[in-house]
Parts: structure tokens; C-alpha cells; sequence
């Protein structure tokens, strides 16, 4: 790979060579049955280039050596066509990495076969259920190897790993049709736990035979993991990238070091976390992945920044750079957000409220608008709670926008969910007061 | 290439006992580029190159995808093996419904392929883009996207399908952000097409044209009010009313799907007013065109909902069978590393014969939403669409512009709420997400709903 450098500096001032190789192997499940496996092998190299400022970039689907060495010409020809960029700096320096986690290399060969069996189990788990029809669901294993080199030096490989499990249960009684709902299990090993996975399930499907009415008011809310998880990433995490902050398209700029919600709420990126499912000591311009606090007892602590933005702004990279496979194109994001958990669990959290209600997921999440904070979204699948219980499903609509939803946040709950979102997240449940709400 | 495919499959027709084996064959160059407030952050050559292998073996399917030609072999023989090892958790074998095996070339209809156009060209056109958003002081931040591809695709199986295509798309994306005073509003734009190639962008969607419709996407959200809440009559303008189609019902319809929503027992029953009339079909410009699917079958048109009635349901050879019916040619893979899956590609509402200042003369209070950022739905036909252009409607007329609202309701219900159908058509280009990414287009009239929709 030194030769591919060496090959490279012949046309460019500087440049890099990212190498994606990936192995997918997963089951499908539908309509209660194995459908379908698949084995997925998919090798990517992206080739970035700066020569007088230009900028090239060439993608290929390969990691042989020769078609790598054409991709470079090519990415040179791109260079040579764009116009140049004044404000690019440098790309990356080499950076100290922490210590790696350790990496199960079962992940690398298992078969499909493995979870043929787990979704059976799975399967017939679910239909003991009476009413039950598992409409959908995979399960598997993602493994990956990347190499990000350049010609600074930077040179780090890492290898890794995680299966998966998912299913979507609809409940069909007496011409009732529930809404789908889904459960499912992440890890960084073959210990998935798909009983666990079917219990959960299971019991929203029976609160959601029971339909209740919401009404328009103002009540207490509990945003379980899935639905405060998919509100944050595009009503709020698009706010903390510093390339916003240099366009002046977020409205946490001049925001650092101010509450933005209360005491509760701590939130952080770290790959390196003991629950992470992204466990990368690089991102995806090779620099040091490392914590980053974001809020910490409701204060705003700071953007995250990859190379470029960084450099621009005069800060260093936060090692928060992901590069899209589809485009080349590198990006701010993130690795491992974890949000701190709290000291009461869900069943109590739920036990206080006389009148209130616990949201699963929320529909048009990406809606969001997250240039000011803005959301509209319907909270499906919703169930009611009255007298500490959750009494069946609902459906309600809850506009409004985050920076004036996250004071009113009165709990978390002490159990975290891992979620396989953008990269990983760790997510408690979070209890809102005074949430306004559009009944249906 | 073609020969290579073909011994590698007579190769496999000796060596297994399968029913059915399918190869796909794609090499596509791509450029893509990104255009981010006078910086181009992608400047982007790309070849995507490999093979899609499905065996259908004992009943069940077995998928395999890999970019390592000279592997082919192997891959055929783990497609297999996953065929057989699914199989045996498989209770009903799956069938395929009977095809006629067609051998063609699908030539593209475009005038001007987007490999004869040199990039400096391209880069040109997004700069100019960005230059007349820019021109708007209240515009911030734009983020300008744009892709092309050219490239052959084959299909082979063993039933002697053999189609090649001459594969070519263009596709533009338009996000700007715009501020005035403490107030940030942003607005989103996309184009495309497979049958129109770098001629789109002269005729159809000149660099004015679409910088007119974000600035005024932009501005109406600026001084936009928060609608009430609640539910009014609501004109929907045709992007509205195909995403409508498209997320809420469009998915219902598709038959993976279908079996588990409440369209399977509604085929052949009254779902809206006779003057309703929804298909799947062949538009003019329409981003989903294609002359086959990825299983090799003609595309037809079909109605999903004809004069009020549920009609017909989007299929592939698999669920052709278990159905009955005829396969119409949705089977639709994003690229090589995907099996094809039952897709859309046009989803559009036919138009009648109501004029839009008819369909609002008696409206005292309601809205007029035009264009969405962002829809979802579930399988029980609850839809949420967020409102990126809307206006109020007072007294038969369209006043103040809303801000970052969104609509929802249950389709079908809705449905039932349809009193006018205007006379005009619009078609939106997308893409659509279902586990794959595929080029989609949706559309129609204006149309109004008279309850059934609740916005705020």
C-alpha cells in the first residue's frame, strides 16, 4: 500500500486512499417466514486528491491494486477539472489512537445458516401469540475492514463487527390491524437475545389492540429510546456540527456555555463507550476518535468538527468525520451519542403518572427542521397511561420545537437502549412535562 | 461480458438442481458532485462494477453479490447453498409465477447522455444555481447536489431472459437555508430523470426555474405564521397529493406489503368517491420509467384505485403467484449488492375536471399545503407529511404563508374525504427508501379534502 502513496504523490500535493472492504451476511423474514439469505461482499476504495487547491476524488469497487492505481488518474483528471478551493488547508497529520477494542473474529465467517435457526426461533416465539402475524424482520452480521492512508502518514486499520436481529409484529384481531411494531437486539457478538426481542414486542402489540383516544392538551410525555433518539438526530444533533456554526446555520451559535435544557440532560459521542456497537478509534479521515461532550448537565459545551471545518474555523478535528461511500464525500456526524441515564427506571417513571402517555416511535422525524428546531410529528405507535398504567394505543400529533421541549424534561429513565443508528446510540427513556399535544 | 455471464450460468444450470437462477450484471460510471456555499466537497468519479446473483432453490431464495469477477463462480455456488439452508426453515416453497422470457436491448431515450457532456459544463450549470440563490439576501447557506451515470446493465437467467440496457440517469438536489432576522428557514428541491438526460436541465428545469421555486419555498416559510391545529378543508397541490399516494397508500399497495395492511381485504371494494382514480403507470418524464423490472418483466400500468375502487396491486413474479395474478413489473433493485424487491416508480392520482379557484371559492377557513419535506407512513395507513410551502385560505382565498407544520391522517379514511379533483397534473421526483434506495416520481392534481386531515 506505500507504493499505492508513492504512486499517488506523482500527481497530487497531497493526498489519501480509503479502503472499505465489507461482508454482510443476514436472513430475511417475511410474513412468518424465512424468506430469503444473503451473503453481500462488497470491497470500495476512495481515492482524495488535492493538487493546487483542486480537489478530486474517484470511487471504485475494488481493492485491487492496479484498478486503484487507474482510480488515482482518474481522481487527478476530476482535480485538474475543478476549480480551486482558497480556503482548503491540509488534509489530516498522524494522531496517537487509543487502544482498540477487542474484536470477536466469529463475526468474520459465521453464515447465514446461524440466523436461518435464530429467525425460526424467532418466528414461532412470536405465532404462540394468538393474532400475531410476523410481517417482517433479518437478522445478521456486518463486518467490516477499512484502511484510511496518506500521504501525511496517517496509516490505521481497524476490523470489527455486529450482528443484529429485528422483527415487526402486526397484531390482527377482530378486523383490527395494529401498526407495526418493531423490537430488535444489536451486539457486538452472536449473543443476540431474541426472546427478549419477541417479549418486547409482543407486549406493545397488546397495549396497541386496545385503542384509546387522545385528546389536545398539555400532559406529561415519556419519550422511549427509539422515538427521543430519531427526534434528537433531526431536530438537534445537526445543530452541534461546526460547519454549521462557520455558515451561521445553527441556532446553538453563541449558545456555548448556556443551558439549553436543565440539569438532566448530559449528552455525549464516544465510540469507545462500554456499550458501543461503532467501537472506531479512527473516523473516516483517519483522526483520533476521542469523547466529545456535547451537553453536560444542560449546558452547551461545543461543536464537532472533522478536518476541513476544523481547520477553517482554527480548531482541531474532533475526529468526527464519515465519508459517504455513495459520494466520497466527507461529512460531520457521529460515532456513539450517549445519553447519561438516569436514577428511576421506566416501570416507575410510568407508575407516577396519573394521566400521561409513553411514545414508541415517532412518524416524520426527519421532517424536522434543523436550521431552527421545529418539529412536527405523530407519535405512533403511542400508548395512554392513566393511574400509572398503560391502558392501550394511541395516536396523537406533538409539534413544537426542541429548544423549548428540552426544559421540561423532568426524567430519565436508568435503563439505556443500544441503538444501530447513525453509527450507534446509547439511549435512555425521557419524561417531558407539560408537552403540548394534538389528540386524534 | 455478455459471454462470460452466459458460460458462467450454463456453468451453474449443470452443477445445481435449481429452479431458477438469475444474473445481474452492472457497470455503471457515475459523477457525482457537491456544491456547499462556493466549495465543491465532492468532485467525484465513480465506477460501480459487480454482480448480482438470486438462485431459487428448493423453495426458497438465496441471494449473493460481490464486485470480484473472477469469483463468479463461487458466488453462484453460495447463492445456492443459502437457497438450500433456507429451505429448510421454509414451510411453503416459493413459486414464480410463469413469464415469457424476453431477449432485448434497451436503448435509452435520452438526447443528450450525460457522459457527452463535459463536466466543466456541469460544474458550470451548479455554480450558476448557486449564484442566482445566492443572489437573495436572505439566503445563507446553500447545499447544491448533483449525479449522473452511464452504463450497461444485463440480465440473464435460465429461463433465456437476456436483456441489456443502456442505463442513464441525472439527478439535482437543491437544500438552502435562509435567515431573516432570529428566524432560520430551510427548503429542499430535487429533480431527475432516466428518459430526459443533460437536455432536462435546458428545457425543463432551467437554473431559473428552480431558483424561483426554492427562493419562493424559502421566503414563504420566512414569513410564514404557525397554522392552527386541527382539521380544515385542505387543498393539496399536486407534490401534497403524490406523496399522499405515494407514502400512504402506494406502499399499501405494494403486495409484500399489502398482506399485511388493510388494503388485503378491501381488492375489489369501494375505497373513495367515484371521481378518484390512483395508478401506477408510465408518466411522461417520470423518474421510475423502465421498459423491464430487475426480474426481466414488461412494466405495465396498472390502476390501483379505479373510479373508487381498489383495483390492482403492484407485483413481482413471487407474489404474482401467491396472488394469482399476473406479474406487472415492480421488481426493483437499487444496484448489484441488492435483490430486487416490489417497488413503485410513478404513483400519481388521475385528474378530473375541477379548476383550483373552484375547488377554493367556498372555503371560509382552511389551507392550501404545496410541497413537503419529508414523509412517512405505517402499514395502517397513518401518514405525517412535513409542510415545507403552504398558505391559509380565507374566504375563498389564499392569504399568509404557514411555517413548519405537517399534515396527517389515516389514507384511507382520507380517502373518503376527496371532493374535488382538479384538472391540472404535477409530477415530483424522488427517491424512495425501503430497505434500497429507488428512483420514484408521484403526482397529480390538485385535489381537496374536506376533513379526514389533521394539520398542526
Amino acid at each position: 500500500m506505500e507504493e499505492l502513496i508513492r504512486f499517488g504523490e506523482k500527481f497530487f500535493d497531497e493526498f489519501e486512499i480509503a479502503i472499505y472492504k465489507n461482508r454482510d451476511a443476514s436472513v430475511n423474514i417475511e410474513l412468518n417466514e424465512v424468506s430469503s439469505s444473503m451473503l453481500r461482499e462488497r470491497a470500495v476504495t476512495v481515492i482524495r486528491g488535492v493538487k493546487s487547491k483542486k480537489l478530486g476524488v474517484s470511487i471504485v469497487d475494488t481493492g485491487d491494486k492496479e484498478k486503484i492505481k487507474e482510480a488515482i488518474e482518474r481522481a487527478y483528471k476530476m482535480a485538474k477539472l475543478n476549480k480551486p478551493d482558497e480556503k482548503w488547508t491540509s488534509l489530516p497529520e498522524p494522531g496517537k489512537y487509543r487502544e482498540p477494542r477487542k474484536v470477536d473474529k466469529e463475526l468474520k465467517e459465521v453464515s447465514p445458516d446461524y440466523f436461518v435457526d435464530l429467525a425460526r426461533e424467532g418466528i414461532s416465539l412470536a405465532l404462540e401469540e394468538q393474532g400475531i402475524v410476523v410481517a417482517g424482520g433479518a437478522g445478521g452480521v456486518e463486518w467490516g475492514e477499512s484502511l484510511i492512508m496518506n500521504s501525511h502518514g496517517v496509516n490505521v486499520s481497524q476490523e470489527g463487527g455486529g450482528a443484529f436481529f429485528y422483527l415487526e409484529l402486526v397484531g390482527m384481531r377482530e378486523g383490527r390491524v395494529t401498526p407495526g411494531i418493531f423490537d430488535f437486539d444489536a451486539k457486538l457478538s452472536l449473543n443476540l437475545n431474541v426472546e427478549e426481542v419477541v417479549r418486547k414486542a409482543l407486549q406493545k402489540v397488546k397495549w396497541a389492540f386496545n385503542v384509546k383516544k387522545s385528546k389536545t392538551e398539555e400532559a406529561r410525555v415519556i419519550l422511549e429510546p427509539w422515538a427521543i433518539s430519531s427526534l434528537l438526530s433531526y431536530a438537534l444533533f445537526p445543530a452541534f456540527s461546526g460547519e454549521k456554526l462557520v455558515k451561521g446555520t445553527t441556532p446553538l451559535a453563541n449558545k456555548v456555555n448556556e443551558s439549553i435544557s436543565n440539569e438532566l440532560l448530559t449528552i455525549y459521542d464516544d465510540p469507545l463507550h462500554e456499550l458501543s456497537i461503532n467501537p472506531v478509534i479512527a473516523d473516516d479521515e483517519g483522526v483520533p476518535t476521542r469523547k466529545n461532550v456535547l451537553v453536560e448537565k444542560g449546558v452547551f459545551n461545543g461543536f464537532i468538527w472533522d478536518n476541513y471545518w476544523g481547520k477553517l474555523q482554527g480548531v482541531e478535528s474532533t475526529g468526527n468525520a464519515k465519508r459517504s461511500l455513495a459520494t466520497g464525500g466527507i461529512s460531520i456526524g457521529f460515532h456513539n451519542v450517549i445519553i447519561e441515564k438516569g436514577k428511576k427506571s421506566l416501570e416507575d417513571l410510568v407508575g407516577e403518572i396519573d394521566h400521561g402517555y409513553l411514545v414508541d416511535g415517532f412518524q416524520g422525524a426527519h421532517s424536522s427542521n434543523p436550521d431552527n428546531g421545529n418539529f412536527a410529528v405523530v407519535a405512533n405507535p403511542a400508548f395512554l397511561i392513566k393511574d400509572g398504567e398503560v391502558k392501550g394505543s394511541t395516536v396523537f400529533m406533538m409539534s413544537g420545537n426542541i429548544y423549548e421541549l428540552l426544559p421540561s424534561l423532568y426524567e430519565v429513565s436508568k435503563e439505556q437502549r443500544v441503538l444501530p443508528f447513525e453509527g450507534s446510540m446509547i439511549v435512555p427513556a425521557m419524561a417531558f412535562e407539560n408537552v403540548r399535544i394534538a389528540g386524534k | 461480458m455478455e459471454d462470460r455471464l452466459e458460460n458462467v450460468l450454463n456453468w451453474a444450470l449443470e452443477k445445481f438442481k435449481a429452479e431458477y437462477i438469475e444474473i445481474r450484471y452492472e457497470n455503471v460510471n457515475k459523477n457525482t458532485l457537491e456544491l456547499k456555499d462556493g466549495t465543491f466537497t465532492t468532485f467525484a468519479g465513480k465506477g460501480q462494477m459487480g454482480v448480482a446473483i438470486r438462485v431459487l432453490a428448493d423453495g426458497a431464495w438465496g441471494f449473493a453479490s460481490t464486485n470480484r469477477l473472477e469469483q463468479l463462480e463461487n458466488a453462484i455456488e453460495s447463492a445456492y447453498k443459502l437457497a438450500r439452508a433456507t429451505a429448510k426453515a421454509k414451510k411453503e416453497k416459493i413459486q414464480l409465477a410463469e413469464v415469457k422470457a424476453h431477449q432485448d436491448i434497451v436503448k435509452s431515450k435520452m438526447k443528450v447522455k450525460p457522459r457527452e457532456v463535459p463536466i466543466e459544463e456541469k460544474v458550470e450549470r451548479l455554480a450558476e444555481l448557486e449564484g442566482l440563490l445566492k443572489a437573495d439576501k436572505s439566503i445563507k447557506s446553500t447545499w447544491l447536489r448533483y449525479e449522473d451515470a452511464s452504463g450497461e446493465k444485463i440480465l440473464l437467467t435460465n429461463e433465456g431472459t437476456k436483456i441489456k440496457w443502456d442505463l442513464n440517469y441525472v439527478w439535482q438536489y437543491v437544500w438552502a437555508t435562509g435567515k431573516e432576522g432570529e428566524k432560520l428557514a430551510a427548503a429542499r428541491d430535487e429533480v431527475g430523470a432516466v428518459e430526459h438526460g443533460w437536455e432536462l436541465f435546458k428545457e425543463r428545469e432551467p437554473n431559473e426555474e428552480v431558483a424561483k421555486r426554492v427562493l419562493r419555498k424559502v421566503h414563504a416559510q420566512l414569513q410564514g405564521v404557525v397554522p392552527k391545529r386541527g382539521e380544515f378543508p385542505i387543498v393539496a397541490g399536486p407534490i401534497v397529493v403524490g406523496i399522499i399516494a405515494h407514502e400512504a397508500l402506494g406502499h399499501l399497495a405494494e403486495a409484500d406489503l399489502t398482506i399485511n395492511s388493510p388494503f388485503k381485504d378491501l381488492i375489489g371494494r369501494e375505497v373513495a368517491p367515484e371521481h378518484v382514480t390512483m395508478s401506477e403507470r408510465i408518466v411522461e418524464g417520470g423518474f421510475g420509467n423502465d421498459k423491464y423490472d430487475d426480474e426481466g418483466v414488461p412494466v405495465k400500468d396498472i390502476h390501483i384505485i379505479e373510479n373508487g375502487t381498489l383495483k390492482q396491486i403492484m407485483l413481482n413474479r413471487e407474489y404474482a403467484h401467491k396472488w394469482g395474478m399476473e406479474p406487472n413489473g415492480h421488481a426493483r433493485a437499487e444496484n448489484y449488492t441488492y435483490p430486487p424487491i416490489i417497488r413503485m416508480r410513478n404513483t400519481i392520482f388521475e385528474p378530473r375536471d375541477w379548476k383550483f379557484e373552484e375547488m377554493i371559492e367556498d372555503i371560509k377557513f382552511g389551507y392550501y399545503v404545496v410541497d413537503f419535506r419529508g414523509g412517512q407512513a405505517q402499514l395502517n395507513s397513518a401518514f405525517q407529511v412535513g409542510v415545507q410551502e403552504g398558505y391559509m385560505i380565507e374566504n375563498g382565498e389564499i392569504t399568509k404563508p404557514i411555517r413548519d407544520t405537517s399534515i396527517s391522517g389515516i389514507a384511507i379514511e382520507a380517502l373518503k374525504k376527496i371532493s374535488a379533483v382538479g384538472k391540472d397534473f404535477g409530477l415530483e421526483m424522488g427517491r424512495c427508501g425501503k430497505g434500497q434506495s429507488a428512483f420514484v416520481s408521484s403526482g397529480g392534481p390538485h385535489m381537496r379534502f374536506d376533513g379526514g386531515i389533521i394539520i398542526g
